[in-house]
């Protein structure tokens, strides 16, 4: 199975019965598995006319009360972004996936990860945020699919998984683990017709004085609560690093094969690894930080996830950067010859000189 | 008027989409952007939708596009190109140019019956001057074959594969022709590259009239279609003279059959060279076939009728 086929069948296990999704690569093989599959399993597939009406399908089919799915790769997640922000406002469960590919604009179709300010940053209007689970394994793939539904429901939110070209068209051996059933409380708020009981409503418009301000202060609770429950991570060799990467998703993977090979060799190198990106683990990189240790972000983008990663060590050590932007990927050779300059105190830094903290 | 289309006149003139672009051997668009493009008198500006005529004719740093050539998003060619033609229009209306410049956007079936609707519609209402051309392929051949709403009833593809349960697509195909002859602007046709004679001729035509004027070319894709790469012509071949394409203009309101097959064949000749038909030839599928012909004489019948109706 690829990185895409996991996901669908993930989705199926975890009780997903509506998928509605639009061509484009690198993710065609969510829709393509879910057109066959879900009539197996009595669930519903459409292939809508645009990414627009996809995510507005998924909108419909969770106000009725359907765990469901949408899928797209990076310039159709932009198209989806309204929509998104409607979610997220409207509070309604839904899991969209991201199998970003390289941009800006048409970009190519390779794996990338410059799509992270989109995802953690609310790429749509308004205050809001989403849970945005980014792995790095198929068994992962695996897991936190199955998890992004249940939080999805238990916060009443959209969830993302930002996947990327590579692994969602990774095959590697995974357990594929039953499904345990969530345990989360019947849904009291879904519009199934109210025939005998109070009408309910569901929307995101809130045009009474106040209102709205009231609204935004429920979701921003929601949020904290999110990041003092939520927050998933892993770290590798942390404890006496001189040198911690942090790096997320498949570049994390890249980045391990260089530290465990660093570490067979002496070097005292550890990698962090955020499995949610938000909510993000501040307070777990703010405890790492310190004045004898170095950070460097890695990522397959322009620097993105390092302006977090500065904000969490707020200072209390050097963090550098290194990445490769427009879907192209990094070596181990590379990550271990910026590990190795950092190891060895180059560069050498004037603090305000911002220019020089990428490498 | 532009002058009569002579052979060995055409066979002395440029060929504005070079070779050594990345289409499949077979593809049906690049035929049909060189007919387009031959067929002008006038210097082109060419929009592209995303879709496998603008990634096979644009890789890296290089371009088969011998004429000025847009490309933004997937849905909205028709969007762009009304930009660049506002733009000449008002660059015209200040002195600042004078030649007379056809504006052509590319689509593909994906980017016009579904995404791209909207943008086409809106173009098409506010009256650019501009060609919007189709080529119809009839699914979303550039990301793996996946069906649109220009896929014909009954055929195999990756997000409606035929099986046991599900017999290929069950939806009718949108009949965009039509649609966008309902937006009552003054051209629309429907050609296919068989007939080039036909095709290109519909081009003259449609570029000596002002307004916004809209063309559906059919476009074999061996890929998708399942069928040798040497039968494309031989299949808009017979996908005209089975009906299935017919080909027809609308001139302001009025509707002429431009080829009228000597003996219309079954739909079956249309079907059987395809792969993506394939699983329709086994007895239980039987009634899509018949359903197809009954919807090809339908619209065939119609046709005529409404062209009738405007000869009398």
């Amino acid at each position: 199975m690829r990185g895409n086929e996991v996901i669908a069948e993930a989705a199926i296990q975890a009780g997903c019965r509506f998928y509605a999704g639009y061509p484009i690569t690198p993710q065609n093989e969510i829709p393509e598995y879910m057109s066959w599959r879900m009539p197996e399993v009595g669930g519903i597939f459409i292939q809508a006319e645009s990414e627009l009406a996809a995510i507005n399908m998924v909108y419909g089919a969770s106000a009725a009360g359907m765990r469901a799915m949408t899928s797209s790769s990076s310039p159709g997640i932009s198209l989806k972004q309204e929509t998104i922000s409607y979610l997220a406002g409207a509070e309604l469960p839904a899991v969209i996936v991201n199998m970003q590919r390289g941009g800006p604009g048409l970009g190519n179709i390779s794996g990338s990860q410059s799509d992270y300010f989109q995802a953690v940053k609310g790429g749509g209007h308004g205050d809001y945020k989403m849970i945005v689970f980014a792995p790095y394994s198929l068994q992962e793939l695996w897991n936190l699919t199955k998890l992004a539904f249940d939080k999805a429901d238990e916060y009443r939110t959209p969830v993302m998984i930002l996947g990327d070209g590579v692994i969602g068209q990774m095959m590697e051996p995974f357990i594929p683990t039953p499904c345990i059933k969530s345990g989360l409380p019947e849904k009291d708020w879904i519009l199934d017709g109210c025939k005998d009981r109070e009408p309910r409503v569901v929307k995101s418009l809130y045009m009474g004085d106040g209102e709205l301000g009231m609204r935004n202060n429920i979701l921003q609770e929601k949020y904290k609560t999110m990041k003092r429950k939520e927050v998933r991570y892993e770290s590798y060799y942390a404890e006496d690093a001189e040198v911690l990467v942090v790096a997320f998703g498949v570049v994390a993977r890249i980045v391990l094969s260089s530290v465990i090979k660093l570490r067979h060799e002496g070097f005292k190198v550890g990698l962090f690894r955020p499995v949610t990106l938000f909510p993000f683990p501040e307070k777990e990189i703010f405890m790492l930080s310190g004045d004898n240790r170095r950070f460097i972000t890695v990522e397959m983008n322009a620097g993105q996830m390092v302006e977090d990663v500065r904000l969490s060590i707020n200072g209390r050590s050097e963090v550098f950067f290194y990445g490769r932007p427009g879907g192209s990927i990094i070596t181990p050779e590379e990550v271990r010859d910026k590990i190795l300059l950092l190891l060895n105190h180059q560069p050498y830094l004037v603090k305000t000189d911002f220019n020089k903290w990428d490498i | 008027m532009a002058k009569i289309l002579k052979l060995r006149e055409l066979s002395k003139k440029d060929v504005l989409i070079s070779a050594g672009h990345r289409m499949c051997a077979g593809c049906g668009a690049p035929t049909v952007v060189k007919m387009v493009l031959m067929a002008s008198d006038y210097p082109v500006i060419a929009a592209n939708s995303t879709g496998c005529l603008e990634v096979s004719t644009c890789i890296s740093d290089y371009t088969a596009w011998k004429i000025p050539w847009i490309h933004s998003a997937f849905e909205n060619a028709a969007a762009t190109i009304s930009g660049v033609e506002t733009m000449y229009r008002a660059l015209k209306k200040q002195g600042k140019i004078d030649r007379e410049i056809k504006f052509i956007a590319f689509g593909g079936d994906g980017g016009t019956y579904d995404i791209g609707l909207q943008s086409l519609s809106g173009a098409m209402e506010r009256g650019h001057d501009m060609l919007y051309i189709c080529y119809d392929n009839g699914a979303y051949m550039n990301t793996g074959i996946q069906r649109s709403s220009a896929t014909p009833f009954g055929a195999d593809t990756t997000t409606r594969p035929a099986g046991s349960a599900v017999p290929g697509k069950t939806e009718q195909r949108k009949n965009l022709t039509r649609i966008m002859a309902a937006h009552d602007i003054p051209y629309v046709a429907q050609a296919s590259p068989s007939h080039w004679m036909d095709l290109m001729k519909k081009v003259r035509k449609a570029l000596e009239i002002k307004g916004p004027k809209f063309m559906n070319i059919l476009s074999p894709c061996n890929r998708g279609w399942r069928s040798r790469t040497d039968d494309s012509i031989m299949l808009s071949r017979l996908a005209v003279e089975t009906c299935h394409w017919p080909l027809y203009e609308v001139e302001n309101g009025v509707t002429k059959i431009t080829f009228r097959p000597k003996q219309k064949r079954p739909v079956e000749d249309f079907l059987r060279p395809q792969g993506r038909f394939k699983h329709l030839f086994k007895p239980e599928n039987e009634w899509i076939i018949k359903k197809s012909q009954e919807d090809i004489d339908r619209e065939w019948e119609k046709l005529q009728k409404e062209e009738a109706l405007f000869a009398s």
